[in-house]
Formats: C-alpha cells, sequence, structure tokens
C-alpha cells in the first residue's frame, strides 16, 4: 500500500493518493477494528496535508516583460540542449 | 529567303531561328508564381507558372525528384531558369534548372525539416510527456501582456481555482523578436523554484503568425525545460511544433487553465466526502467488532459452562462407578475442575478488556468528530425548525423560514427576515 511513509514534506498529489488509498482499504470491508483505527488516523493525517496544502493557497499575479528578465547567470550560450 | 516580284518571303525557320536569337539575349532569371497543372511526362516534368499572366515551364525530371520539398497544385514557388522559345512548335517555355517553394509553402516546408529533426533526436517521443502537479505552488505564463490569450486564461485559472499563484512573463508572440524572448521566459521561468507548471499560450493566427512556435530554439528550450511545459498556441487546426514538444497541448488558452489547476469546488467535495467515508468506516468497524465482542462473550461463557458441567458429571459417573476404590482421588477432582474455569474466564476477560480498549480509542475518535464538540468550541448549527436539516448556506434560508440555532447551551429558535 502506499503508506503514510512520505516523512519529508508530502506532496499534494501524494497525498491525496494515498487519501484515496486509506478510504479505499477501509472501505473494502476486510480490516478489523485495531486496523481501522490506525487507517482512520492515517486518513486523517493525508486529510490534513491536503487542506494545510490548499490554505496556503494564495490568488496573486506578478508580471513582468521580457526585458525585465534578469539575464542568464552565466549560462551556456544558446544551443547547448541535445544536440 | 527568296523574292517574289517585289516581295521578300521568308521560310518559317528562318523566322523561328530570329525569334530564338532574340530569347538568347535574355539572362536567367528568378520568378516567383503559383505551379499549376503539374505533369511530368518522358523526361521533363511540364507545369505552368501563373500569377496574374501565365507561362509554360519545364523541368527535369531527375533534378525535380530531388528536390526536398516538391510543389503541389497551386504551390507558390520560385522557380530560376532561362525563357526558351522553342521552335518546333513557336511557344515560349521556361526551363527551370532551381525550383523553391515560397510564402506559406516555405514556411510548412521548414517545419516539417524542423520536425523530423525534432523526431530524429525523439524529443516528440510520448515517453517524454511528463504528468502535470495536480496543485501547482506557482504557475509560469508566458504570453502577450495585451492579448486575448492572457485574459481568456487568467479568467478561467480563477474561476476554477480561485488562489491561484501565477508569474507572467510578457513577451512579443509573432515577428523576430519573438523566438529569442519566448525561449528567455521559458529558462527563467524553469529555473524559479516555485513555478511548478509552464503555460505558453497564443490565440490563432496565420501560419506565419505562428511562425515564432515552430521556431528551433523554442522547441529547444521547451524540450530542456525540467517544469512540465503545457502549450496553448493557435486554434484546433494549427497545430505548432511547440505544441508537440510540449508536455500537455489543449487547443485554447481556457482549455490550458482546465489542465494546470484543479477544480476548488469539486476538490473541497472530494476532501469532504473522503473524510465523512473515513469516519463511516470507522463507526461501521467499531459496530462490527462490538458486536463480535459480544457474541464472542456469549459463546465463551456458553462454552465454559458447558465445560463446566461436562467436567462435573464426569466425575459424577466416575463416582458413581469407581465410588468404592477412587473415592479418596474423586474428593481432589472438583478442585481441578474449578482451576480450569478460572484459568479460561481470566483469559476470555483479557481478550475482552483488549478489545473493550479498541472500541474505546474507536469512539473517542469518533466524538472528535461528532458535531456537538464543534458546537462545545463555540461554534453554532443552524437547523431548519421543522425538519431539523443543517442549513449550511444563507441563500437555501426562505424569508419567514423558522430556524433553530443549536448552541452551546441550548437551542434558539429565530426566524429568517429578509
Amino acid at each position: 500500500m502506499s503508506g503514510g511513509g512520505e516523512e519529508v514534506r508530502p506532496t499534494f498529489e501524494g497525498a491525496l493518493a494515498a487519501l484515496d488509498e486509506v478510504v479505499r482499504r477501509l472501505e473494502s470491508g476486510d480490516v478489523g477494528l485495531e486496523e481501522a483505527v490506525a487507517l482512520f488516523e492515517e486518513g486523517q493525517r493525508h486529510l490534513a496535508v491536503c487542506r494545510e496544502r490548499l490554505a496556503a493557497a494564495e490568488r496573486r499575479i506578478e508580471e513582468l516583460t521580457a526585458d525585465e528578465l534578469p539575464r542568464d547567470p552565466g549560462a551556456p550560450p544558446e544551443a547547448q540542449p541535445p544536440f | 529567303m527568296k523574292h517574289v516580284g517585289r516581295r521578300a518571303v521568308w521560310s518559317l525557320p528562318e523566322v523561328t531561328a530570329a525569334i530564338s536569337r532574340r530569347f538568347g539575349d535574355i539572362p536567367p532569371v528568378w520568378v516567383e508564381a503559383e505551379v499549376q497543372n503539374l505533369r511530368p511526362a518522358g523526361g521533363q516534368v511540364y507545369f505552368t507558372l501563373a500569377g496574374g499572366d501565365a507561362m509554360d515551364a519545364s523541368m527535369n525530371r531527375i533534378v525535380y525528384d530531388r528536390l526536398e520539398a516538391k510543389p503541389g497544385e497551386g504551390t507558390l514557388v520560385q522557380a530560376y531558369g532561362r525563357v526558351e522559345f522553342w521552335r518546333q512548335r513557336s511557344q515560349v517555355r521556361m526551363r527551370v534548372e532551381r525550383l523553391e517553394l515560397a510564402g506559406e509553402g516555405l514556411l510548412r516546408a521548414q517545419v516539417e525539416a524542423l520536425r523530423r529533426l525534432l523526431t530524429s533526436e525523439g524529443l516528440l517521443a510520448p515517453a517524454r510527456k511528463r504528468p502535470l502537479p495536480v496543485l501547482p505552488a506557482r504557475i509560469g505564463l508566458v504570453t502577450s501582456g495585451q492579448g486575448a490569450a492572457r485574459e481568456d486564461f487568467l479568467r478561467a485559472l480563477w474561476s476554477r481555482f480561485p488562489a491561484a499563484d501565477v508569474l507572467l512573463v510578457d513577451v512579443p508572440v509573432q515577428g523576430e523578436a519573438a523566438p529569442a524572448a519566448v525561449v528567455r521566459a521559458v529558462r527563467h521561468l524553469d529555473l524559479h523554484p516555485e513555478i511548478e507548471v509552464i503555460v505558453v499560450a497564443r490565440g490563432g493566427g496565420s501560419l506565419e503568425d505562428l511562425m515564432a512556435f515552430n521556431s528551433e530554439a523554442v522547441c529547444l528550450a521547451i524540450a530542456a525545460a525540467r517544469t512540465p511545459v503545457v502549450s496553448a498556441v493557435g486554434h484546433e487546426r494549427d497545430v505548432t511544433l511547440c505544441d508537440e514538444v510540449a508536455d500537455v497541448r489543449v487547443s485554447t488558452p481556457t482549455a490550458a487553465a482546465a489542465a494546470v489547476v484543479p477544480d476548488a469546488a469539486a476538490l473541497d467535495r472530494h476532501l469532504a466526502q473522503a473524510g465523512d467515508r473515513l469516519s463511516r468506516q470507522l463507526a461501521q468497524a467499531r459496530r462490527v467488532a462490538s458486536e463480535r465482542l459480544a457474541a464472542r462473550a456469549g459463546a465463551l461463557g456458553q462454552a465454559l459452562r458447558s465445560r463446566g458441567v461436562r467436567a462435573a458429571d464426569r466425575v459424577d459417573a466416575t463416582h458413581r462407578r469407581l465410588a468404592p476404590a477412587l473415592a479418596r482421588l474423586a474428593r481432589g477432582a472438583p478442585p481441578r475442575v474449578e482451576a480450569l474455569g478460572t484459568a479460561l474466564a481470566r483469559a476470555a476477560r483479557a481478550r475482552s478488556v483488549d478489545a473493550g480498549r479498541r472500541l474505546e480509542r474507536a469512539d473517542s475518535l469518533l466524538a472528535l468528530l461528532s458535531p456537538d464538540r464543534t458546537v462545545a468550541r463555540g461554534y453554532a448549527i443552524v437547523r431548519d425548525a421543522g425538519s431539523d436539516r443543517v442549513i449550511g448556506a444563507a441563500a437555501s434560508a426562505r424569508p419567514g423560514q423558522k430556524l433553530s440555532i443549536q448552541m452551546r447551551d441550548d437551542r434558539l429558535p429565530v426566524e429568517v427576515r429578509r
């Protein structure tokens, strides 16, 4: 299963996927009470991560023109990519 | 030439040879015209060059077959060659030595050549496409500051997810300066640590208008970006190479918004439902466990009793049968039966206590979720006084409706006045 293993700053999609997985396992019906409690708590943790990320989002817009962009800091000249 | 009386009479070859010599004085030229009525015959390919006037033309078939980009019917070309006079039929015809596409045809040929290059480098491979983040911390937008694409994208973005955070780089989206500006914008956004997805957007236009997004520099910058890129350039029918090299291609700026942010309302609903389902399943597991515990406790008691009874019966029977001989032994049996019973009871109690603790844990978690808890913290719940249904939105309350506000100590009856 995709457990609560991601300790260091889980991603939103990671938490969302883990939450859905926990709900799915709980609803599969073959979990005992002990496991149900553990899954419930895990689900609450994932839910909290999702809610916290959503709450942290803030409507903003910053506009730059191409001329205002800093020159590529020491970037290699133009045609460096694959070929 | 001969004289018949006072009249000078020329043979036809003399005339055509004279005309042909004149044509020899015209140097080879480049002509821009449309190709029409293209038809191979023998070692030549014949066609008509048209544009205002028309002129027959021909080209050596071997040379024609080697052309990198062949013209189609109506294609604008630039043709280089000599205009000749064909004496046998007195026809004027351009003998074409070089033939190149011009105008849109030329642009299309350039796009095709670059597409072949990008394909051979594997940059258009589906396997390179990366998934987009579900909830990007910040969105990089490369578009014209004045364009409708900017407005369309932002409007759709914020209506779908009101808290979206955008860093917009205003670039020219057509003309000579466009490719370099788009490249710098993509690179800048790609290096920005908070930007988790880049959107390149431009409205529709002619092929010439869209050429910046068919340029090698822009395609390579997008291919090299570590941040996933969404391309919304042109309309449905004009697919640019920028679209093809990007991780996700959409046909409008509005669709780009839908691709980069989740629907906030749907996401809220999903999370709320997930929370409800978690609680429901915990309550269900608790119910099942407590029923099982009750059943087991009953069965244990039964087993215990019947075992005790059987043991006692056996002792009795033995006692009766072997009364005289085993009288002394039988006297020691009842305490052993008793000891066995006590051990069984102790084990059953330990298991019940264990299960009971788990039930308590589930109960306390469920209590945390109950509306009473919320009310105890100082919140209030508004219900319809008649049906007791919870009223979650002001909009769903009708004027004159009787409501009941559940507070920490009691319910307060009120009436809606608007």
